[in-house]
């Protein structure tokens, strides 16, 4: 069946297998970004924006998101030119093994789009469908903090002058 | 130093932010053929018969492949040799692999699977200690379902727990089975161009996998080569092979053509070895001033089906089961027992961490005898430098007492910000700790652990790594390592440490690693080895080439080289920063006067195995590191769950070659040790199946479940490591396990027996310490605080 989408602001005309998931999709297209860690919905790896929503696409039916703006870490920025959330993530030290990451950064993005300053509760609640087996979460918590600063500086909204939280 | 102890940007973040990384599972291209893997479908049976005919006839296959195509060994193995790539007389668990199909897609080849028709003799499987070892148990081995042990004798611990002892402790402590659950799927492909095998496959110790495909699958070794793509997390789980051969055989058989394999969650749960779930029996005693005088100890150790890591398991396990403490009498047997559950090896903390549990619980329940503090008897018991371990090996620097109070500084400092680095403020601080809450139900806890772990192999196994550096054409420093970047850092620990060894920008220096045929054998990256193993190999050949370019400088300068320095890329006159030369320069001249740029080193420092009688060695491991933790935990003991209020991990590291990547490597352990404490646990159905082969029941720890994790980095500079630095992986797991329990010992009162703590066990401690009269509804030390 054909899917028309976007992705990463670029409009596609896609042949897909009806049960197809979205995840599945997206990496065939080489946008190998979006991990799979489970298939179960509980990682969080495979997190993709769909029309600004986080979503796990390992369990979302391609076919479910026909006419819909898909944003995966492929659109935030590239290594060239990366998104400030990407940057904060590399400046918290928030990466290790980095398979966690992709998600982490797409649900960090999803947050911050809508609360430019959450709260520390609000950051839990937005990570807790991201699993990390790595980090332990703290330099995670750093990141969405310098990446909040870093958004909030180059809107010009610099009224945000607090010091990066902990959970 | 100007680059070591510097929190540099670890190299490979910027890819993996952008998601440019590409891990095993990203290798797949178009065209490959797809590999997957039949298992068994009963955990204990003889194959009978293996009819592979339909399957082969299903249109989109190319192959379907048993043990009898394999044309090797059709074994491997860490240590024994003992587990075939593809079953062939039997099955031992529910995850032994019995064949292959080869197809031209996914769902073909998942097609194939069904079709495959393999007759079975079922045995009644064995899951425990006692059915295995039930006169009339059937033999998972040939040898016996006993597959081995491990011991210690020191001194005379019957007699000392009779005579000497004023107090003793008993108590059994059961641990459980965990996955490792790094998030990237074992997945990978497979290339035989008619010459040479080459697989792209995650694994811990790229050299030790090409010998054991070569060996299983009837290859010469330097006809398999294996490289590394980007691995997310291993923790012990990649040291044994897991698909290498699968698509190794798969490429063999269709030369020409890539092969890929991805494992799903529930495969990968279902194939991979997993750490020991241990029974320990401790028996502890003491003098009345808490003065530890004797151990005993019997462990049994659920080895599963294959043989695996488990002796080292057990020998890591007999070697630290008094931890940092001085103990004159021990007696310790270690007994491993093969089941038909997966086969258990390798996983952070290997064998350490189960043991830390059992003598830091024992300690508590000391303490809590004799109404001591749990501080105060750690602290007269920690060994002093100069004193012995379990094994009677010296341990001339023993940090774990400074491990101690540096972590109760930090714990008073979140108490009180004014008492700095007053030892004495912080014990009081301690001492007026609150057990005050909302409401007597929720009930706060203090744990404190005291860990050990000795780095490396240890007791003579071969444990070395090589290095090879050189300056290329455009004067940058090449980095050859074997070793696995796995998550941890190594690759940025290797540019920090070749930068500062020769003086140049970290910009300067290139690193190649984890490829058989390209890089020298470096070790595995595990036993919290790389940065003293790897570390110094890198060091040591980049001292050798900057001997050999201070040589070259000497010409210039005039002086003995001795008296000029290179930093930053540039040397200069000790003393007089007049003269200088750049090192490109240098690099130029060294080339004109015919002075080779390249040099190789090899770190092999030696161990002295175990003597078989008593288990003891003056050196069994090349270094020890230490650690300290303490956990605040609060109590629901209406719903027996277990919230982390506070978790503080003090570690001496010796030196931090990257502090920011070892707080990291803190927090991440102490995360995986607070699963292992109240989470994490594989359990297995009564037909030998995995009952949460899932992240939907096994369940890791979320943002939700740990605290911000206060890491402080103690550094005791170790005279035998790279810069002083020894390493960090493993000891911060071990030493929150312990600490957690502790916690939840000291809020309930009473000790759990068998972990992890899950809500449903506390609750059913609290509902026992009820039935026994060992509880009051409302804890006096609350009653207090809240008045206070």
């Amino acid at each position: 069946m054909k899917l028309h989408v976007r992705i990463n602001g670029e409009a596609r005309e896609l042949e897909i297998a009806p049960g197809a998931v979205l995840g599945d999709v997206l990496r065939q297209l080489g946008l190998t970004g979006t991990k799979m860690g489970c298939r179960e919905g509980h990682c969080g790896s495979c997190m993709v924006l769909v029309n600004g929503k986080p979503m796990n696409s390992c369990l979302l039916l391609a076919a479910k998101v026909e006419g819909a703006e898909i944003t995966t870490i492929e659109g935030l920025g590239d290594v060239r030119n990366p998104h400030p959330i990407q940057e904060a993530f590399v400046e918290a030290g928030a990466v290790q093994c980095g398979f966690c990451t992709p998600g982490m950064i797409i649900s960090t993005k999803a947050l911050l789009d809508n609360e430019p300053h959450p709260s520390l509760e609000r950051v839990r609640e937005a990570l807790s469908g991201n699993l990390c087996r790595c980090t332990g979460y703290a330099k995670i918590f750093d990141a969405v903090r310098i990446a909040e600063h870093k958004l909030a500086k180059a809107s010009g909204n610099g009224k945000s002058t607090r010091r990066p939280h902990r959970p | 130093m100007s680059i070591v102890g510097k929190s540099i940007t670890r190299i490979d973040a910027e890819e993996k932010v952008t998601g440019a990384t590409r891990y095993g599972g990203d290798l797949y291209e178009k065209g490959m053929l797809h590999v997957k893997v039949l298992r068994a479908e009963h955990a204990f049976a003889e194959i009978v018969s293996i009819d592979t005919s339909a399957a082969l006839a299903l249109p989109g296959v190319c192959g379907v492949y048993t043990a009898k195509d394999v044309g090797g060994t059709n074994r491997h193995g860490l240590i024994r040799r003992d587990q075939p790539v593809l079953a062939d007389t039997m099955v031992r668990y529910k995850g032994d692999p019995v064949a292959i199909v080869v197809a031209e897609n996914d769902d073909v080849a998942r097609e194939a699977l069904r079709l495959i028709q393999v007759e079975y003799k079922p045995l009644k499987p064995i899951h425990t200690f006692e059915e295995a070892l039930a006169p009339d148990a059937p033999k998972l081995h040939p040898e016996g379902n006993l597959m081995g042990g491990k011991r210690i004798r020191k001194g005379d611990a019957e007699r000392a727990l009779r005579e000497e002892c004023e107090i003793v402790v008993e108590d059994t402590i059961e641990t459980q089975t965990v996955d490792h659950a790094f998030l990237d799927l074992e997945s990978g492909c497979a290339l035989y161009d008619g010459d040479m095998l080459t697989i792209w496959v995650s694994g811990q110790w790229v050299h030790e996998e090409r010998r054991l495909v070569a060996l299983a699958l009837g290859l010469p070794v330097e006809k398999v080569r294996i490289i590394q793509p980007a691995t997310g997390g291993a923790f012990g789980g990649r040291e044994d092979l897991s698909i290498q051969c699968f698509v190794g055989l798969a490429a063999l058989k269709h030369p020409g053509h890539k092969v890929y394999l991805r494992y799903s969650r529930a495969e990968s749960m279902a194939a991979r070895h997993k750490r020991h779930a241990l029974r320990i029996h401790y028996t502890m005693g003491a003098k009345r001033d808490g003065r530890l005088v004797a151990a005993k100890v019997t462990v049994w150790s659920d080895e599963g089906a294959y043989a695996s890591t488990g002796i080292a398991v057990m020998r890591k396990a007999s070697s630290h089961c008094t931890g940092p403490y001085r103990v004159p009498h021990v007696w310790a047997d270690v007994y491993g027992v093969h089941t038909n559950n997966n086969p258990t090896g390798a996983m952070r903390g290997f064998g350490a961490a189960q043991l830390a549990i059992a003598y830091e619980g024992m300690l508590d329940r000391l303490a809590q005898e004799l109404g001591m503090d749990r501080v105060e008897i750690r602290r007269r018991n920690v060994l002093r430098h100069g004193e012995p371990i379990t094994t009677n090996q010296i341990i001339t620097e023993a940090t774990a007492g400074e491990c101690l109070d540096r972590a109760l500084l930090q714990f008073a400092k979140g108490i009180d910000p004014s008492v700095g680095d007053d030892l004495a403020a912080a014990q009081r601080v301690w001492e007026s700790r609150s057990y005050a809450t909302r409401a007597p139900w929720l009930r706060r806890g203090y744990g404190v652990s005291v860990v050990c772990f000795g780095l490396g192999y240890g007791d003579a196994f071969p444990d070395a790594a090589r290095a090879r550096v050189r300056f290329n054409e455009r004067n940058e420093l090449e980095v050859y390592t074997g070793a696995v970047e796995v998550g941890q850092g190594l690759l940025t620990m290797v540019v920090q440490v070749a930068a500062e060894a020769l003086g140049i920008e970290p910009e300067r220096v290139r690193v190649f690693a984890a490829d058989t045929h390209l890089t020298p054998e470096a070790g595995s990256s595990s036993a919290t080895r790389q940065t003293y193993f790897t570390g110094s190999a890198v060091k040591l050949a980049c001292d050798e080439l900057r001997e050999r370019l201070l040589d070259v400088a000497e010409t210039y300068f005039g002086v003995h080289p001795f008296e000029i320095k290179i930093s930053n890329g540039i040397l200069t006159k000790v003393g007089d920063s007049g003269k200088r030369m750049e090192i490109d320069e240098l690099l130029s001249e060294a080339r004109r006067r015919g002075v080779s740029l390249e040099t190789q080193a090899l770190f092999k420092p030696r161990t002295i195995r175990e003597r078989d009688e008593d288990g003891l060695s003056p050196r069994a491991f090349v270094t020890y590191l230490f650690g300290s933790h303490i956990c605040q935990v609060l109590v629901d003991t209406e719903t027996g769950e277990v919230r982390i209020e506070r978790h503080i991990a003090a570690h001496d590291v010796g030196k931090a070659i990257n502090p920011e990547l070892v707080i990291g490597q803190i927090q991440g352990g102490v995360t995986q040790g607070i699963g292992m404490a109240l989470m994490e646990e594989v359990i297995y159905g009564s037909d030998g199946r995995i009952l949460n082969a899932g992240f939907t029941d096994y369940i890791l720890p979320s943002v939700r479940d740990v605290p911000n994790i206060e890491a402080v980095i103690v550094e005791h500079e170790d005279p035998t490591g790279p810069f002083g630095a020894h390493g960090v992986g493993e000891p911060p797991l071990i030493g929150a396990t312990p600490a957690v329990l502790g916690a939840i010992h000291d809020a309930i009162g009473v000790p759990i027996r068998r972990i992890p703590a899950t809500p449903e066990r506390v609750w059913r401690t609290i509902m026992q310490a009820k039935a026994e009269g060992k509880w009051q509804d409302v804890d006096p030390r609350w009653e207090r605080d809240v008045k206070r």
